[in-house]
């Protein structure tokens, strides 16, 4: 059973394309075809709102003021052909939640709509897990398939730094600066040799992953 | 109205009020003359016997003077009074000289000092005569006409005895018989018509040059209009008309280099329409190839390969590339006046540029990586150029790269409050020498629209145009991974800052 979504768009073929591509992507879509006003009651039952701004009759932006105004908070993903700011700025102020300028790939749509979705969970946890990993933030403790891991202060913060940020890239720079003793070799190669000796640890997941030319990243990682 | 007409108009309606003022002048002296020249005549009439004719039958005495009596001295000449040198005898050599021709009869009535006539046919005297003789005046004067020196007219005069039946004279002057015609003035025609005509004609024949010098003027101008302001507008000289000559000049001239101007944007739109119209034809006949071809194994029944659908992919996705550029090219021509200032978070704006181009990437082999800081970098800008600067630069490094190749793009936060966003690849990159230039070349360029490989042209132009319009700074140069390395850099937007 997935999320239900409503998608608001008059084009039929490219209605039915994302209608289509958000089925497989495990969403539970419904169409209109049609502009018309979405009480907030209604508004209530989906999750996401996928809006179009160019509608034949009522004008995308009116929908979504009345949303607003009758004071619904689903997020509403914006739908325009115009790549023009004043549009974009002014659905922002609506309250709008994101846009996207047409053509896209529906791919890239449904990357928006998940991460459009994330957002709310994304609150700061003090257990993170990756995987077979799982890392306490504060009593700084480290398991791997429940087993615990010990590890050097640096390497916890290191380990932290990447965990807060989960799935996230963050630069060797950024983790040379705040996770390495400034006093004593703060340099990004001591970070790799650090990383290395982590990895080891965590034996053979590949919970840490290399991202070229940024650093690294704390991914889902790998059964072992 | 024509110059002409509208100046000797004015010519008129200006010199004859000035003509008819110093006539009226002219004749209030003549007036004042004739009635001089009246008491005068009674005076010299009034001599001892005359007096004594008077007192003694003041109920018939009432003389006459007329031309027939007149002293046979020859006319005296005109525009002079005859003036008496001395009184006049008064016996028979008839009474002195009147004044001058025309001239009508005179009659004397004689009052007391009461100010009544004892003559029967005396007539009453005018309120206006008898007060001006009471407050002690010895000479008043009143017009029975219009006025002229002509008109008839009453003059009393104070005789020096001043008692008995006649002390007071009144001179009653008839007046000309009125032979001129209706029209008669009391001023005369010289006084007035005389001027008139000589400043008209003075005018007229002044005006002559003026007019045929605007004239001139004119038809230059319409040739000069004729032919697109192209082309001097000769007329010279040192007056009102030269400048005007000189102002139309000025003006042709700047309205032509208007037109220049105007021709040479429509120009380059035109090229600019054709030579767009010619970039996206060509995607465009490259995806029908691949659609034709798509379609042609299916129809054999063979499999269709990836590579095909990857490069129809790349070749809509460039599309879209390009048109988005295209907007932004037309939107950076307007230049400041089309630019948004708004609140732009820079870390959702580079994880929208990297979902755009994700998809791309993979069909390409190219892995797409993205850094961004905690908390987000916010600058104040135009988002829709900013994105399409930072999404051109992306796409350029994942489009000329190789399969297996790599890009990640690094937003950061710099001392200073200022950001630094690096687009770094293992591609070809471009050479060290091409480095410095290729920043300069214009949107419209034609190199910029260059499509092969090397080709950074459109994308990278508005890059640059969009990072200056932003006050900010792009700079090219080699990645520590050979490829090429892009780095925009800038200020941040305060926390406080709202939208401009």
């Amino acid at each position: 059973m997935g999320e239900r979504l409503l998608l608001i768009e008059d084009d039929p073929q490219l209605g039915a394309q994302i209608s289509g591509c958000l089925e497989r992507a495990g969403f539970e879509p419904t169409w209109w075809t049609v502009g018309r006003p979405l009480p907030p009651s209604e508004a209530s039952t989906y999750r996401l709102v996928i809006l179009d701004l160019m509608l034949p009759g009522t004008y995308g932006l009116d929908i979504l003021r009345e949303l607003r105004e009758g004071s619904s908070d689903v997020p509403v993903l914006v739908l325009s052909a115009r790549n023009d700011t004043a549009d974009k700025v002014r659905a922002l102020k609506l309250g709008a939640d994101d846009y996207m300028t047409k053509p896209f790939w529906p791919e890239e749509l449904v990357e928006r709509v998940r991460a459009r979705l994330r957002r709310p969970m994304l609150q700061r946890q003090s257990l993170v897990e990756a995987g077979s990993l799982q890392v306490d933030l504060d009593s700084r403790e480290v398991r791997v398939l429940g087993k615990p891991v010990e590890l050097t202060r640096v390497e916890f913060d290191l380990l932290a730094a990447l965990a807060r940020r989960r799935g996230a890239s963050v630069t060797r720079q950024w983790l040379a600066e705040h996770v390495l003793d400034p006093e004593r070799e703060g340099t990004e190669r001591t970070l790799d040799v650090h990383v290395s000796r982590l990895r080891r640890k965590l034996g053979p997941g590949k919970h840490i992953e290399t991202v070229w030319g940024i650093g690294y990243r704390l991914g889902e990682g790998e059964d072992p | 109205m024509k110059l002409r007409m509208r100046l000797a108009l004015t010519t008129v309606a200006v010199a004859i009020p000035v003509a008819l003022c110093m006539g009226w002048i002219h004749l209030v002296i003549e007036t004042r003359a004739v009635e001089t020249a009246l008491s005068e005549y009674a005076l010299a009439y009034m001599t001892t016997e005359a007096r004594k004719q008077c007192e003694t039958a003041p109920e018939t005495w009432s003389p006459e003077g007329s031309r027939a009596r007149r002293p046979p001295r020859g006319p005296p000449p005109p525009e002079r009074f005859d003036r008496p040198n001395g009184p006049p005898s008064g016996d028979g050599r008839g009474p002195p000289p009147r004044p001058r021709e025309p001239r009508g009869n005179t009659r004397l009535f004689a009052y007391g000092p009461d100010l009544v006539a004892r003559h029967p046919q005396a007539p009453p005297l005018e309120p206006s005569l008898a007060s001006a003789m009471r407050q002690g005046l010895d000479v008043a004067g009143r017009a029975l006409g219009w006025g002229g020196p002509n008109d008839a007219r009453d003059v009393l005069v104070r005789m020096p005895w001043n008692s008995g039946p006649c002390a007071f004279v009144l001179v009653r002057m008839s007046g000309r018989p009125g032979p001129g015609p209706s029209w008669y003035s009391p001023i005369p025609p010289e006084f007035w018509l005389l001027p008139t005509v000589m400043s008209l004609v003075g005018v007229l024949f002044a005006l002559g040059p003026v007019v045929r010098r605007l004239r001139q003027l004119t038809g230059e101008v319409k040739v000069f209009v004729r032919s697109t302001y192209q082309g001097p507008i000769t007329v010279h000289g040192d007056d009102e008309i030269s400048e005007l000559a000189l102002a139309f000049d000025e003006a042709g001239r700047a309205i032509h280099a208007q037109i220049d101007l105007k021709e040479k944007r429509e120009q380059t739109l035109r090229s600019f329409l054709q030579n767009t119209t010619h970039d996206v034809m060509i995607p465009l006949t490259v995806l029908q190839g691949h659609l034709a071809e798509m379609q042609r194994r299916a129809a054999q029944g063979e499999p269709v390969e990836g590579e095909v659908i990857a490069a129809a992919s790349q070749e809509a996705h460039y599309m879209a590339a390009l048109l988005h550029n295209l907007g932004a090219a037309a939107r950076l021509e307007a230049g400041e006046p089309g630019m948004q200032r708004a609140r732009v978070d820079l870390n959702a704006l580079v994880g929208r540029c990297i979902g755009r181009h994700r998809p791309i990437a993979r069909q390409q082999g190219v892995q797409l990586e993205h850094a961004v800081p905690e908390p987000p970098v916010f600058v104040l800008g135009d988002d829709t150029l900013i994105e399409q600067a930072v999404s051109n630069v992306i796409y350029n490094a994942v489009r000329y790269n190789a399969r297996g190749g790599h890009v990640a793009v690094v937003l950061e936060h710099e001392p200073g409050s200022t950001f630094r966003l690096r687009v770094l690849d293992d591609g070809p990159g471009i050479p060290e020498h091409e480095l410095p230039h290729i920043l300069e070349r214009h949107v419209r360029g034609d190199a910029a629209r260059t499509r092969g490989p090397g080709g950074h042209g459109l994308g990278l132009a508005i890059a640059s145009r969009v990072t200056v319009l932003h006050g900010w700074s792009l700079k090219l140069g080699r990645s520590e991974y050979g490829g090429l390395q892009v780095d925009f850099v800038g200020e941040e937007s305060a926390p406080g800052q709202k939208d401009a």
